[in-house]
């Protein structure tokens, strides 16, 4: 009698012995396997929209700068809606120039996180701008702010005064990646 | 009911036909990880002309057994596609004519004569007012500050026989204006 009463509470000390090394396996197990096969990180996503062509016309004063600013809907799900922002050009090596068909005319690229901008910070062509922060709310500014950057096109005057004769054209490819 | 369908259809492709969208415009980003988008950029630059580099003419203490003549270089640009230019020329006597004066003094004529090249003694002779058309240049420059540094001659004379007519000690004055034009 006395031999069982003494043998009970050494049983009772080890199943709970064994409870805490097999609660011990399985959290090591469980942060083993976390490291080892980590989750895949929920891809960030951008959106740019609301670009519009850009028509500067017969430029009759060629001592002046030309300008055309627009507002653009950039939107980011990165954590403060971080993006950067890649142009290029239809010139050679992706420059920012417009052709004639024989003649060249240079033109620059700024752009601004805010909208409603008519300077901002000048790109270079396929060299991501990045640190760039967008307002908007919603993937094409339907909601929210109408609008959350500018694209500014500048034509200088010594690359107009210098120009040929003609109609130039050219195209300007925008690519955002969140950050 | 099948008419009025094809009626339709041939309205929306002609209103498509007249209504069509430039063959480049702007394009939008997609939603994704990466979002590209683009524009077309579209300018048009005019003809234009630029006439420096000009210098006053002064005759002074001439010969006037022989014609009195000045050249000087000028530098004239233009952005057409040729790089051609018109120009004309027009002098302060009556009705734009080449003439000096000195007051009721009867007036003295000179000559002036274009070339599209520099460095020149003589070229074509301008008649006030007319036009002389199909000019090239070969300026690269607005003002010849790169490239050549000229790319025409103006020549100014004036002819034996008036210098002996006109009255020693006494200065004539008058002015050419030239105006360049895009060709």
């Amino acid at each position: 009698m006395s031999s069982s009463l003494e043998a009970c509470p050494r049983r009772g000390k080890a199943q709970g012995a064994r409870k805490g090394i097999l609660r011990l396996a399985f959290s090591i197990a469980l942060f083993l396997s976390a490291v080892a096969y980590p989750l895949p990180a929920f891809a960030q996503k951008v959106r740019i929209t609301n670009l519009s062509d850009v028509d500067f016309g017969l430029i009759s004063n060629l001592q002046a700068d030309a300008l055309r600013s627009q507002n653009v809907c950039v939107y980011s799900q990165s954590t403060g809606g971080r993006y950067s922002i890649t142009a290029a050009g239809s010139g050679a090596g992706s420059s920012f120039s417009l052709s004639n068909g024989s003649n060249a005319l240079d033109y620059e690229v700024e752009w601004s996180d805010q909208s409603g901008q008519t300077s901002g910070t000048s790109l270079t062509p396929n060299v991501a701008a990045t640190g760039r922060v967008s307002a908007a709310t919603q993937q094409t500014c339907n909601s929210g702010p109408a609008a959350s950057a500018s694209l500014i096109i500048l034509m200088r005057s010594p690359s107009l005064s210098q120009a040929r004769e003609g109609t130039y054209s050219g195209s300007l490819t925008l690519l955002v990646a969140a950050e | 009911m099948t008419n009025r369908i094809h009626i339709a259809s041939a309205a929306a492709v002609a209103a498509t036909m007249f209504l069509a969208a430039p063959a480049m415009a702007s394009t939008q980003g997609s939603f994704g990880a990466t979002s590209s988008g683009s524009v077309t950029i579209n300018a048009s630059v005019p003809g234009r002309v630029r006439i420096s580099g000009l210098s006053d003419v002064t005759f002074s203490s001439v010969d006037p057994s022989v014609t009195a003549s000045n050249a000087q270089n000028v530098c004239v640009w233009s952005n057409t596609s040729t790089r051609g230019y018109t120009i004309t020329a027009t002098g302060s006597g009556a009705a734009n004519a080449f003439t000096l004066a000195n007051g009721v003094l009867p007036v003295v004529p000179y000559t002036v004569q274009w070339a599209s090249s520099s460095g020149q003694t003589s070229g074509t002779s301008l008649t006030a007012g007319t036009t002389l058309t199909g000019q090239t240049s070969t300026a690269t420059n607005q003002d010849c500050s790169s490239g050549p540094a000229a790319s025409a001659s103006l020549v100014v004379s004036i002819g034996s026989s008036t210098l002996q007519s006109m009255s020693a000690g006494v200065t004539y004055n008058g002015t050419l204006t030239l105006v360049v034009a895009p060709e």
